[in-house]
């Protein structure tokens, strides 16, 4: 612990996301990033100009065929005369860039930063852009979810959950999303039933239990103990914070329960002092793709027991007002700019200790994780957030 | 040692742009044979225009009209052009500051070789006969013999009937793609219907297919060894909708295969059997048709299924 006692606390200030779309034709990439920029600003009460440094995240750059966007995006974003920093670490970049934007802040680097992390998806196709014709192999047979349903397969198998534990998510996160003003997926009148007889895509996976392709943005204004002082709002503070690789493919991988996975939360939880996730957390936004990586994931972060994580979903834990709220905001199941979706999940973290969620809110969220993954199960990232400073 | 093999991979895409007001007027106008620019917050005309102030960040919208005779800041010959380029005669790339305006544009001017050009000259707008709302609208600048225009630019409210608020940008990248040492013993075993792994010196596991070291050690894999041809369907999934492309008719079963000997399961259809009675643990084989070098697909072998136990490590 005393090497973070030499750290600078982070404080998150300021909070903004745009209103996600299937298609926001009514914006250039300029305008998407910038109108989340603004709002976090203006959350912060801040000007461009106290931003001390600006940090870019997105999914590759086929997603929208601009090479090294932060070029372009540089005036959108006030960073003229500043350090310009670009994070790519697939669909878990969104958390990656908010790290790394704390990490500049806690080493003292800067005072104030802006993180910022997009995707607009209807500017390309991101399953084109992920399955490049390269010559002598065989082309990806089965479509986005086809490379997630054998792994969805595999944790029924190994956990012996019943057949509908992942509408049960999916019911859960498309209501949480009628909270959120800012979700993509709105599915007024949805019910159980109609989740249980969408068309099955990729058995096991069905229709409703997908998530949508998004356009969207969000952003974070992370300062530090002096900024906090400063904020209109309570701020969120940084007490751990955590990113860990490992390759898409090799002997001995876990697809169901990745290790970078579980060395990522562990090493969040002893930043943050944490031994008992599950009673010291009081809520988690979980960067949940497919339904099943609820169940997944929540054995994955400790917050049940191998084999145990579909009875916490089964049991409602994880509903608004259960427990432990899983994606009050609707999660990724009902918003997903890709390369924004990591940065949702840790904003929407830092809005629950804030007391800032609106309809969404848990009551009395003190601490929270967001967690995020990407590119085939290959890099995690995660921060707690809790709403008092850290202690060590 | 077969021949490393090596083929072209072009990527292409036709990209859509969002265009946003700024943009929209801008493009817009030179369909209407009109060049816009941007009135930054210390007053200079920027052309072509953004959203956002370089130095303030904050957001312009006052639009105002330039002239379509300019002045060469710089520029560089291209003796050679490529596909896709303005013109298909040798020209000059050059950045044009239009009369009014406080920043200069990319475009090409058409000359008759490089002697005809020297910074400072000045260069008028050759519009394309066909416009649509695009920066090719501007055909080209050609050498002109006027004087500067004198006079600031003027404002412009850049509503124009019927504006343009999307475009296509197609891109298109050229590759020349090897798999490398590794992947093409792999690849020329295949086109004998062998499937062939490395084993690690390490850690003594068997990647299928190889990739020349090991992921997990960081250490070169040197010994071949044959695998299956004969495997167990560790799992997988009943593909029900169309993938993009493909010419499989669904439902298909899509699995992940652990052939005999290797430690990782690939990728394959599963055909001989109807999509339901799929099952994991399944004994597999694969089946070459025609004259491919990977299998079509992979087969049931009628061997007992394979226990839990003896795969569950390879999920």
């Amino acid at each position: 612990m005393s090497g973070r006692t030499s750290r600078e606390p982070v404080a998150v200030v300021g909070i903004g996301q745009t209103k996600h779309a299937a298609a926001r034709r009514d914006v250039s990439l300029a305008g998407l990033v910038r109108e989340a920029a603004r709002r976090a600003l203006d959350d912060a009460q801040l000007s461009w100009a106290d931003m001390d440094a600006v940090v870019l995240g997105k999914a590759p750059d086929f997603f929208e065929g601009v090479m090294m966007p932060e070029l372009y995006l540089a005036d959108a974003l006030g960073a003229a005369g500043k350090p310009v920093l670009r994070v790519h670490t697939a669909g878990s970049v969104g958390g990656s860039t908010a790290l790394v934007a704390a990490d500049l802040v806690a080493a003292r680097v800067q005072r104030t930063v802006l993180a910022v992390a997009f995707e607009k998806q209807s500017e390309s196709n991101a399953m084109w852009g992920l399955s490049l014709p390269v010559p002598f192999q065989q082309p990806l047979l089965a479509g986005a979810g086809g490379f997630f349903a054998p792994h969805v397969r595999a944790y029924i198998r190994r956990s012996g959950a019943p057949g509908g534990v992942g509408a049960l998510v999916a019911y859960k996160d498309r209501r949480n999303a009628l909270r959120n003003p800012w979700a993509h997926v709105h599915e007024h009148g949805i019910t159980l039933e109609r989740v249980q007889s969408s068309p099955m895509l990729w058995d096991p996976i069905r229709y409703s239990e997908t998530c949508p392709s998004s356009d969207g943005a969000c952003a974070v204004v992370l300062t530090d103990r002096a900024g906090a002082a400063r904020a209109p709002h309570p701020p969120a503070w940084v007490h751990g914070g955590a990113m860990r690789s490992e390759p898409t493919l090799f002997a001995g991988k876990d697809f169901v329960s990745p290790r970078a996975g579980r060395d990522c939360a562990a090493e969040v939880y002893r930043q943050a002092g944490i031994t008992d996730p599950r009673r010291e957390l009081d809520v988690a936004e979980l960067y949940v793709p497919f339904s099943w990586y609820e169940p997944m994931w929540l054995e994955n972060l400790g917050f049940a027991a191998e084999g145990e994580g579909w009875k916490l979903t089964a049991s409602g834990a994880t509903e608004l007002g259960g427990e432990l709220p899983v994606n009050p905001s609707g999660g990724v199941l009902s918003t997903n700019p890709i390369g924004a979706s990591g940065l949702i999940r840790f904003a929407e973290a830092a809005l629950q200790v804030r007391g800032r969620a609106g309809e969404h809110q848990v009551d009395g969220a003190r601490k929270a994780l967001g967690h995020a993954y990407g590119g085939g199960a290959q890099f995690f990232s995660m921060w707690v957030v809790g709403d008092r400073p850290p202690t060590t | 040692m077969p021949e490393i093999l090596t083929a072209p991979l072009t990527v292409s895409f036709p990209f859509t742009r969002s265009l946003g007001p700024v943009q929209s007027a801008f493009l817009t106008g030179l369909r209407e044979r009109t060049v816009l620019g941007v009135r930054t917050t210390d007053g200079r005309i920027l052309v072509p225009p953004v959203e956002y102030d370089p130095v303030t960040a904050e957001e312009i919208r006052d639009l105002a009209e330039v002239a379509p005779t300019g002045t060469v800041t710089t520029w560089a010959w291209n003796p050679a052009p490529r596909d896709n380029q303005p013109l298909r005669t040798p020209f000059a790339w050059v950045l044009v500051r239009l009369d009014g305006a406080d920043t200069a544009l990319l475009h090409v001017l058409d000359a008759p070789g490089p002697h005809a050009v020297r910074t400072g000259m000045r260069v008028r707008i050759r519009w394309a006969p066909e416009r649509t709302g695009a920066i090719t609208d501007i055909g080209c600048f050609e050498p002109y013999e006027g004087e500067e225009r004198a006079g600031p630019a003027v404002p412009h409210d850049g509503v124009f009937d019927d504006p343009v608020t999307g475009i296509v940008t197609p891109a298109r990248l050229d590759y020349t793609y090897t798999p490398g040492r590794a992947l093409s013993r792999h690849l020329a075993a295949l086109a004998e219907h062998r499937i062939t792994g490395e084993r690690c010196p390490s850690c003594r596991k068997v990647h299928v297919p190889p990739r020349g070291v090991c992921p997990t050690c960081g250490v070169p894999t040197t010994e071949q060894t044959q695998v299956g041809p004969h495997g167990t369907v560790t799992t997988f999934c009943v593909v029900n909708i169309k993938a993009r492309g493909a010419g499989i008719e669904v439902p298909y079963v899509y699995a992940h295969i652990a052939l005999d000997g290797a430690d990782l399961a690939l990728h394959a259809r599963i055909g001989g059997i109807p999509y339901d009675e799929v099952r994991m643990g399944m004994r597999v084989a694969p089946v070459w048709t025609g004259d491919a070098r990977h299998p079509d697909h992979y087969r049931p072998t009628g061997e007992p299924d394979a226990g839990y136990d003896t795969y569950k490590e390879l999920l």
